[in-house]
């Protein structure tokens, strides 16, 4: 076993060296495509973050008549908080609305108001944010209530938008690995393919095929190594130097996550590339 | 040591290679097999090494029938079987001594044995000073003296050679007869397919004559092709 781990290793790197050209091919082949792929990943995470943070954000506001009576108020308050779809409620009283509309209203206008004249209103976050057309829907016509009011519209668009967002980048990804496996499966082969004679001579002298296969497999496991680390530098340049914004932005955690990713599936593909590539060779 | 019995072999694209094959090889023995190109010389080494296997017949290889060998164990038949062909087949980016260092690495032998057994097998084919040069940096004759060193090395019980002369000169083809010989006596079975008339002749062993798959002489101390008079 000693001599074979030494012979193994020997070969692994001697190999490597000798066919450094090949080997460069395939690491840069590994390295472009899990760019790519982890570019297409970051994407997916940062549409997917955008989202829910921007859930957590939509509010849908019940807006109470300022003639509204106390028990048409807290009606209200009570089905909202019965109400599952409804994270969270708060009350706000005529002297804050007074308050607010001293930012929002133009002065001349504001000086016009009384905080008696205030409407009442209940801020309300729905645990999704469409779920706001069903608040709208339930309380527009209920007595008391002035008006009920939500961004509708840009509810709508976005979460199609970022639905549609995620299965591109979802895709995009399937498809750049799918890509890339052929890629460095390919170059594997043409590696590989360039020594055949070498494996028939071993064939020849009484190798086991697993003698035989295990210093390409560890070639193409280191192969997809280093691609995948060139990759993963690639990846975490794209982050630092165009850092995403906002909602999008994502943390060093999911970056880091990523790169995991592009690292096993690097290595993954190297290894068992180089297997399946070496055993049309081994049938003799 | 070497057993066919009513071997026949057809290629996957119909073309008859050994038809209806009997014949014994014992311990020790030099056997020259002969015939035109396309006998089917080099389709019997092969099946001898279970690169392929018959259609019909039986092979046994020191009494064991190598049809019947799981396929995981064919490299342990082929490490009692040396090796050596017309384009010598070295890892032109190994060195000599690693060439014939390989065989016995692929067998799991120890640094120390190979330590000691590559430079003695390589004193004995005349080439122990060129131990670190490339095999490209070697004549023919040379080449093929480290094919039957890598061979040899690690004592086989048989030696297959097929036409080992036949890209070599006169001179360079005695000396690897010469070694040929030299490896029969320790005991070793030398199975050689040649088209080498004037060897044949001279070295007066058993010869086996293929024609068109078919064995059409076997001939104790035969010559290369059957004059008037000597046909037995
Ligand atoms: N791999 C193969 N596939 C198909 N036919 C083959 C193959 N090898 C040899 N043959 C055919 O089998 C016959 C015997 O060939 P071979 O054993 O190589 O003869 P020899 O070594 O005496 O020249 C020939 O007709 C040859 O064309
Ligand atoms: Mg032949």
């Amino acid at each position: 076993m000693r001599v074979y781990l030494r012979y193994a290793f020997k070969e692994t790197f001697s190999n490597l060296w000798r066919n450094r050209m090949m080997t460069i091919a395939a690491v840069l082949t590994v390295a472009v495509s899990l760019s790519l792929v982890g570019g297409a990943l970051l994407l997916k995470q940062s549409a997917a973050q955008a989202s829910a943070s921007w859930q957590r954000g939509t509010q849908v506001r019940v807006w109470m008549s300022s003639t509204a009576t106390p028990g048409e108020v807290s009606s209200v308050k009570t089905q909202l908080a019965q109400m599952p779809i409804v994270k969270s409620c708060y009350y706000t009283t005529q002297l804050q609305d007074y308050n607010e509309a001293r930012s929002t209203v133009p002065i001349d206008e504001f000086q016009a108001l009384k905080v008696a004249d205030m409407p009442t209103s209940f801020r309300c976050t729905p645990t999704v944010p469409t779920d706001a057309l069903t608040v709208i829907s339930t309380f527009l016509h209920q007595p008391g209530v002035l008006t009920v009011t939500a961004p509708v519209q840009q509810i709508r668009e976005m979460s199609h938008t970022i639905r549609i967002l995620q299965v591109v980048f979802l895709a995009l990804a399937g498809v750049l690995l799918l890509s890339a496996s052929v890629l460095i499966l390919n170059t594997i082969r043409m590696a590989i393919f360039t020594r055949r004679r070498e494996v028939s001579v071993m064939k020849l002298v009484g190798a086991t095929n697993w003698f035989i296969r295990v210093p390409y497999i560890t070639e193409g496991f280191i192969q997809g190594l280093l691609g995948s680390g060139v990759a993963m530098l690639a990846v975490w340049a794209f982050h630092v130097w165009y850092p995403l914004h906002n909602e999008f932005a994502l943390d060093a955690a999911k970056v880091w996550g990523t790169n995991i990713v592009v690292l096993v599936v690097g290595a993954f593909i190297g290894s068992v590339g180089s297997a399946v590539a070496i055993r049309r060779f081994l049938d003799v | 040591m070497i057993k066919f019995e009513n071997v026949s072999k057809t290629y996957k694209n119909g073309t008859p290679a050994l038809t209806n094959i009997s014949l014994d090889i014992e311990k020790g023995e030099f056997v020259f097999l002969v015939g035109a190109s396309g006998s089917g010389k080099t389709t019997f080494l092969r099946l001898l090494l279970r690169e392929e296997l018959p259609d019909q017949g039986r092979i046994l290889e020191a009494g064991r029938d190598i049809g019947s060998l799981p396929k995981w164990r064919v490299p342990y038949l082929r490490r009692n079987i040396g090796c050596v062909f017309q384009d010598f087949r070295l890892l032109p980016n190994k060195t000599v001594f690693e060439n014939v260092a390989f065989a016995l690495e692929v067998i799991g032998r120890p640094r120390s044995t190979v330590d000691n057994q590559v430079p003695q097998i390589l004193d004995l084919v005349g080439l122990g000073t060129k131990s670190d040069n490339l095999p490209s940096e070697l004549s023919g004759g040379e080449q093929q003296r480290v094919a039957v060193a890598r061979a040899f090395v690690n004592r086989p019980l048989i030696l297959l050679a097929d036409e080992p002369t036949g890209n070599l000169d006169p001179t360079n083809s005695e000396s690897i007869m010469a070694l040929l010989e030299r490896i029969n006596r320790t005991g070793t079975t030398v199975v050689m397919a040649t088209h080498d008339k004037a060897l044949v002749d001279r070295m007066r062993r058993r010869v086996i004559e293929l024609d068109r798959g078919e064995l059409i002489r076997d001939q104790v101390r035969g010559v290369y092709g059957v004059e008037e008079g000597l046909a037995i």
